[in-house]
């Protein structure tokens, strides 16, 4: 193996779900021994869909696999006494912890950042809980809807006569991931120069929160709070239908309203009524329908092409998991790994977020099954006790 | 603790929202960061469609000094302003790299390689050089040169297929999503470097494409279909597999709070709270399959209960009985609730009092540290506010060379091409549309009065 970033790491893993197992799984990626430690009968994310052939077994969900690649897995009862000294033994000679639990849990079982730390001063320990460690609302319970709610993102998204909407999926607890990674990164920088490691405090509220740069100084600048986009004027700039699917056109960057016209080939589009912004809107509802209409027998595929190789328009299509599959850019990038995964077989993932010239992200293991690694890791740390 | 960026310098080629907010975040870490825009091209964000508002509503002299997103993007910076169109402003960029520590960039691909200042040629000048690009699509690839910005991505990227009520058509939620998780990338890559650097005394490449990330959010439907071969559908607010969850209307105006249900216990704690107790033991609703068929009639139910209460208390006596819930906040809510206002995670930016900005809140990070407390550290620059500070003491130009610069428009401190303001009272923008609404006292409420 190449020399990467995190190489000489020994990484925890305690964490359950999607946020904590990613995070601690894109430490793996740049080199770093993770070790997944779950309860007896696995951690929830095992029981998560989507499954592979649709089969609910804890050793094929396919959430499970993406979010715990490059780890060990071993199995320890926190709650039992036995298990938890063995613990405490693992983070005397650990790196990073990575964890999950409602805040105060780690602390009553005494297996707390100010506790562990006191054996192990390098000790960082990255805890991502839906409202942070502090505040009336840690104790909250959270998931992804909870999370887009509270953020201020669910606010601006849908249209103004309906309810807010969330995006699709677990973005929310992606997003969280790469902040614990990139907290993680700044304590363990911060320990190369001290020696120090420290309690990273992840809430992913505030995550997506941080993803709002508009919409927040809009109020503290001005005192002006955004809602959601009104159903009405031009749809220009929103997802349109066309022969095969759907796609969005914005303005901007080097394409001019001359060039968008040409693009979709009707010169009525260069009329008075639609040479600004300001017209367009007005004149919105007669713009969507020319647009409708010159679009009706486009394939996606081909207005992608045209319009960015010969228009340069900022131009996007709705692509489904299967363009995605299928997408001749990622395999450019090197998105998909392919695994073999004992249970699964081999399976491609997407795996690779960035490229990286030197020390790039490697897959070196499919997901553990439940306990798969107890008496090698058991061993080494009898090797280490010794 | 020292900050553990302290001692870096970062030459900041940034434009718009992704690269910019990166570099303001290193700031934070305690990088010298020194932001490069042209008089003649300056940041997206000074000005124009998405430069969010100024000050009061008010543009003033400068109105380039004085954007919202600008100024909370670029926390922290210096500013040079510099044509690189010109070799003798690029001239003083190759200066800048031997002298630096970290490149970053977000231009399409084909021009630091059009000025022989891609990774190859960077590194001739500075062999330990880290650099970080930031581009749509990545520089190799069918894609490459297609021009890219977050909205239209979102459609690529695979995230408006799974968005949209249930049913509906494709959409887009939040603004310029890809934007962000590209902020996240750089600054994980970054850091990834510096320790990199560290430990081997070797820089190297970081090369973001916004493409791939927002392609990663949707990853477990990428495997649904490679195992599976299932597309996904368009299912709004509800979770693909639990149930119920959803978006409710509460009392007031533009009230909502969500609700998610994860299992029997949470189910029975949400019919004890909602006042329907016989409901936890009904067939129609016994098992988590059930209450996936029989959705819609739960959901009059829980409508009929949270419409009578604020979305605050909604959300509070549900999570009393352990019952996952969230109000839908809005901007206000984000600066002035109590939870928000403990954490701390807006901070309070002073301006100096000629800027004439006084004080305001923008985000800081959504990361506590237990032993290294962060802060902004200082407001955004004016546009070349530190030329002669970079040209003159970092890089020992000697006053001619300096003045030459600045006679012949190599460097500025005033816009060459100055942008449309768009003037429009708070009210006529609540009018459009544009706003849903606007609090007058905003900065009493704020406790930001000068």
């Amino acid at each position: 193996m190449p020399p990467s970033a995190l190489d000489d790491l020994r990484v925890l893993d305690i964490s359950q779900g999607i946020a904590g197992p990613l995070c601690a799984r894109l430490l793996g990626d740049y080199g770093a021994d993770v070790i997944k430690i779950e309860p007896p009968g696995g951690e929830c994310g095992r029981r998560m869909p989507p499954f592979f052939h649709d089969d609910p077994d804890p050793e094929k969900s396919l959430f499970f696999l993406m979010a715990n690649l490059n780890k060990r897995g071993i199995v320890l009862d926190l709650e039992r006494p036995k298990d938890a000294a063995l613990f405490r033994e693992l983070a005397r000679n650990a790196d990073v912890i990575v964890e999950s639990f409602e805040p105060g849990y780690l602390a009553s079982l005494g297996l707390d950042h100010a506790t562990l730390e006191a054996e192990n001063p390098g000790l960082v320990m990255t805890s991502i809980t839906p409202f942070g460690q502090t505040g009336p609302y840690s104790h909250y319970k959270g998931c992804e809807i909870v999370t887009y709610a509270t953020s201020g993102i669910m606010a601006i998204s849908g249209t103004a006569d309906r309810e807010p909407l969330k995006h699709g999926g677990f973005p929310g607890h992606y997003e969280s991931a790469m902040n614990g990674m990139l907290a993680t990164n700044v304590a363990l920088l911060t320990r190369d120069l001290t020696g120090l490691g420290q309690h990273v405090d992840v809430s992913m509220q505030e995550v997506v929160t941080s993803s709002l740069v508009i919409n927040q100084p809009n109020y503290s600048f001005t005192g002006g709070v955004q809602g959601r986009r009104r159903p009405e004027g031009s749809s220009f700039g929103q997802v349109t239908p066309c022969q095969d699917g759907f796609f969005v056109c914005q303005e901007g960057g080097s394409a001019t309203w001359n060039d968008i016209a040409n693009f979709f080939g009707r010169e009525e589009l260069k009329e008075e009524k639609f040479a600004n912004q300001a017209q367009r809107l007005l004149h919105g509802h007669e713009l969507d329908e020319i647009i409708l209409d010159a679009t009706k027998d486009r394939t996606m595929a081909e207005m992608f092409k045209t319009a960015s190789e010969q228009f340069r328009m900022l131009f996007g299509i709705v692509q489904t998991p299967e363009d995605l599959a299928n997408c001749p850019q990622l395999e450019v990038r090197g998105f998909y790994q392919e695994v073999d995964h004992p249970v699964i077989g081999k399976i491609r993932v997407p795996f690779r977020m960035w490229n990286m010239s030197a020390g790039p992200a490697t897959c070196r293991r499919p997901a553990p099954l439940l306990g798969q690694h107890n008496s090698e890791v058991l061993a080494e740390l009898g090797r280490a006790a010794a | 603790m020292t900050l553990p960026l302290a001692g870096l310098r970062i030459i900041d080629i940034s434009n718009v929202f992704s690269l910019p907010y990166a570099g303001g975040l290193l700031a934070d870490l305690g990088a010298e960061v020194i932001k490069i825009e042209g008089p003649a091209r300056l940041d997206i964000s000074r000005g124009g469609a998405f430069s969010g508002v100024h000050p009061d509503n008010e543009p003033g002299d400068d109105p380039w000094n004085r954007s919202s997103t600008y100024n909370l993007l670029n926390r922290g910076k210096k500013s040079l302003a510099i044509d690189l169109r010109r070799p003798e402003g690029r001239q003083v960029l190759k200066d800048l790299i031997k002298v630096s520590d970290v490149l970053t960039e977000n231009f399409t691909p084909r021009v630091m390689r059009g000025w022989e200042l891609d990774y190859p040629n960077a590194t001739k000048l500075n062999p330990k050089l880290i650099m970080v690009s930031c581009s749509g699509y990545g520089p190799q690839g069918p894609y490459a040169q297609y021009p890219a910005q977050a909205t239209t991505q979102e459609a690529t990227h695979g995230l408006a297929h799974v968005t949209g009520y249930r049913g509906d058509v494709p959409s887009k939620a939040g603004q310029s999503f890809v934007d962000f998780l590209a902020t996240w990338a750089l600054v994980m890559g970054t850091t990834l470097a510096l320790r990199y650097r560290h430990r081997f005394d070797k820089g190297l490449w970081v090369d973001v494409a916004m493409y791939q990330l927002g392609c990663t959010m949707v990853a477990d439907r990428i495997l649904d279909w490679e195992a599976n071969k299932r597309l996904g559908e368009r299912i709004g607010n509800r979770h693909p597999w639990l149930a119920p969850q959803g978006c409710y209307r509460c009392a007031g105006d533009d009230a909502w709070c969500v609700i998610s249900v994860h299992d029997s216990h949470e189910w029975m704690a949400l019919c004890r709270v909602i006042g329907r107790p016989e409901l936890a033991n009904d067939p129609r609703f016994a098992s988590n399959d059930a209450r996936m068929r029989n959705h819609d009639e739960i959901d009059t139910f829980i409508s009929a209960w949270t419409a009578c209460r604020s979305k605050t208390e909604t959300m509070e006596l549900l999570q009393s009985a352990g019952v996952r819930a969230g109000a839908v906040f809005n901007a206000r809510d984000m600066h002035l609730d109590p939870h928000a206002k403990a954490r701390g995670l807006l901070e309070t930016l002073s301006f100096p009092p000629e800027r004439g900005i006084g004080k305001r809140m923008i985000l800081g990070r959504p990361w506590k540290l237990s032993k290294l407390p962060l802060a902004g550290r200082g407001p955004a620059p004016c546009l070349g506010q530190h030329n002669r500070e970079v040209l003159r003491d970092i890089l020992g130009y000697d006053e001619a060379r300096y003045a030459a610069l600045e006679e012949s428009g190599v460097i500025g401190t005033k816009p060459t091409v100055p942008r449309p303001v768009i003037r429009m009272s708070m009210d006529e923008r609540v009018r459009r549309g544009r706003l849903a609404s606007w609090d007058p006292d905003y900065k009493e409420r704020l406790g930001i009065q000068e």
